[in-house]
């Protein structure tokens, strides 16, 4: 086990009694096996076994560095697993190359906002349409091909756009964009590509309180709608408000997984696991909010 | 001074074949990295390959001129694709230095002296356009005023190959504003969120070297065609350097950038040039400097040029046509 059982064995183990990780769900859109990625000497992912409910909203938390992203990057294929496989809908994904797995159905987002800056937002949307004719070369420059497609396209990515209220921005180029809009961008643009299950890499951090509430509640819509969401949040608040289902990461591992309150309940995870992240979260916030303030 | 002889030249320059040359190198490269953000500094390699791969199929196995350009521009693909599926997964460094690498690299070979038999090593090969000139409709004589004239042979070249310039600059752009164009464009911002997308982004980005390499072949091509042979001393390194300054000059990912840019870059570069030779010819320059670029106006043209480049990056960066909003976007 890693260091933290040394340090307070009592805890984890009392952890591991109110809710133990890798628990079976009914119907798993993904399941994952013996996952291990390590950068060094550190275990930066060490998983055994973690199932994702269809259609639920399931958050990830824990304090920095405990291997959201990197368990994130082993899921989409943007990182190689050391050990491992998953499944997404019973398909073994290992070895498969990211674009691969996206087209499969697992689309993610980045903790580090990804807009492609000198298109505009709307071709930002119309890039993430899934099989357009008129993206392979040898049709290219045959118009009449692709056109009635690409109309098609530019119709739904207007209505996503309208949908996450940046509609007013489709023309000009995404690097205009403050934080927050950008944030909404790449959600609309992960919906874009038609996904089974959404992967969002702290969808919320640095977007203020306003901006949050309206995520969140494209969140809960695009649920509502069979999108299966698997999200990384640092703010508890915002986990308890929307989340179906917590799992606890710490230095790679599953500490626990549960219903919120459930997690929430378990004070001594909490105080340990997330109490300093909350804080850094928080601070980061009000400091982002400050400088918005003076811009 | 005769300003009327350094204009002729300059214009000579400046539309001239070597000019229609260094636009479709500049095309290419424009769509590798104005578009796709691919950074060739090996652009000169596709053009070697086009060239040579004509003149080997005529010079050498006495085949067909027009069997020779499309093996030659057959030619660049491979060569795309060598250099593009080892390195165009890794970090874009890492293509960057392949890039120069092997442009260099197959100079050397197709000078050394066991290739001599097929590439005519340090000597070129020679007589391999003429089943190009026997096309020429236009009558014998000279062409134009003064300094700016050329030969009916000259203006034969140079209507085909700024033909050729305008078709690849209307490929490029069709290319561009396709749905095609718009992952190109999205992976040169950045390649990781257009994976997490979906699109195969190594392909696109293969495909895009290869078309850029193609149309920088088709520059080798025009350069066998107006000198009817090759060398390898028109292949080194700087050429490509020559390609990137006219591209920057032009501005990237325009469309008419590069051609703009190649035009301005032959007429200063020979302007420059005649002016120089002229200050000496009228004894305006003291003896002490006469002396020294008695023979090298040419490199000092090639210096002010690169002055002159070095202000325009300072006072418009983005070139002539760029649009300078995009700078500040970057990611
Ligand atoms: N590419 C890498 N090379 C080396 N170490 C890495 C790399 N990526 C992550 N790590 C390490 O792996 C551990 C897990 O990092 P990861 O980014 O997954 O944490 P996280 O839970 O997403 O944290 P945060 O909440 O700060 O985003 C950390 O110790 C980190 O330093
Ligand atoms: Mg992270």
């Amino acid at each position: 086990m890693s260091e933290m059982t040394t340090v307070r064995p009592e805890l984890t183990e009392a952890a591991l009694e109110a809710a133990p990780p890798g628990r079976l769900k009914d119907d798993p859109i993904l399941i994952t096996f013996g996952m291990l990625k390590t950068f060094g000497g550190i275990r930066a992912v060490d998983i055994d076994h973690l199932e994702i409910e269809r259609g639920t909203i399931t958050a990830i938390i824990g304090p920095n560095g405990a291997g959201k992203t990197t368990l994130f990057n082993l899921l989409t294929g943007f990182d190689r697993p050391d050990q491992g496989s998953w499944r997404l809908d019973g398909r073994p994904l290992g070895g498969l190359p990211p674009h691969r797995i996206a087209r499969l159905g697992m689309v993610r987002t980045f903790q580090l906002t990804k807009s492609l800056s000198r298109l505009t937002v709307l071709e930002n949307m119309a890039v993430a349409a899934q099989t357009q004719r008129g993206e392979r070369l040898e049709r290219a420059l045959l118009r009449w091909l692709w056109l009635p497609e690409e109309e098609r396209v530019m119709t739904r990515a207007v209505e996503l756009l309208e949908r996450f209220g940046i509609e007013h921005m489709a023309d000009e180029q995404a690097g205009t964009l403050s934080g927050g809009q950008r944030k909404l961008l790449e959600m609309a643009r992960a919906l874009m590509a038609d996904p089974e299950l959404v992967m969002l890499d702290e969808p919320t951090a640095g977007v203020n309180p306003a901006l949050t509430e309206s995520l969140l509640e494209h969140i809960r819509n695009l649920n509502a709608e069979g999108v299966t969401i698997v999200f990384v949040e640092h703010n508890m608040d915002v986990v308890m408000d929307i989340s179906d289902w917590v799992v606890v990461m710490a230095q790679g591992r599953i500490l626990t997984e549960g219903a919120p309150e459930e997690v929430v309940a378990n004070e001594e995870v909490i105080d340990a696991y997330l109490g300093r992240a909350r804080e850094a979260v928080d601070e980061a916030v009000e400091e982002a909010e400050g400088e918005e303030g003076d811009g | 001074m005769e300003f009327d002889v350094i204009f002729g030249n300059a214009a000579r320059a400046g539309l001239g074949p070597q000019a229609a040359i260094f636009a479709l190198a500049a095309i290419g490269l424009n769509l590798h990295f104005g578009y796709a953000g691919l950074l060739n500094f090996g652009q000169v390699g596709f053009m070697m390959l086009g060239a040579y791969g004509t003149a080997i199929m005529v010079a050498t196995w006495g085949g067909s001129l027009w069997l020779g350009i499309p093996f030659g521009l057959g030619l660049c693909v491979a060569f795309a694709l060598a250099l593009g599926i080892p390195t165009l997964r890794l970090r874009s460094d890492y293509f960057a230095i392949t890039t120069i690498a092997a442009a260099e690299i197959l100079r050397l070979l197709i000078r050394s002296s066991p290739a001599t038999d097929i590439t005519g090593g340090p000597f070129g090969l020679q007589a391999i356009a003429n089943s190009f000139y026997d096309l020429n409709f236009l009558p014998d004589g000279r062409f134009g005023i003064g300094t700016f004239s050329y030969s009916s042979n000259q203006l034969w070249v140079m209507i085909v190959a700024w033909v050729l310039v305008v078709l690849c600059s209307a490929l490029v752009l069709g290319l561009i504003k396709s749905p095609w164009g718009r992952v190109v464009r999205a992976i040169r911002e950045d390649e990781d969120a257009v994976l997490s997308l979906g699109k195969n982004t190594v392909a696109y980005k293969l495909q895009a070297l290869a078309i850029g390499g193609v149309i920088g072949g088709l520059a080798g091509v025009i350069d066998v065609l107006q000198q009817s042979g090759v060398g390898s001393e028109n292949f080194e390194p700087q050429v490509t350097f020559f390609a990137w300054a006219a591209l920057i000059l032009g501005g990237l990912a325009t469309t008419v950038g590069p051609v703009v840019g190649a035009v301005l870059f032959w007429f200063l570069r020979e302007g420059v040039e005649s002016f120089i030779r002229e200050l000496s010819a009228e004894n305006w320059l003291p003896n002490v400097l006469a002396d020294f670029l008695d023979g090298a106006e040419g490199a000092i043209s090639v210096v002010l040029m690169g002055i002159g480049l070095v202000g325009l990056m300072a006072l418009r960066p983005q070139g002539i046509f760029g649009r300078r909003r995009n700078l500040h976007l970057g990611t």
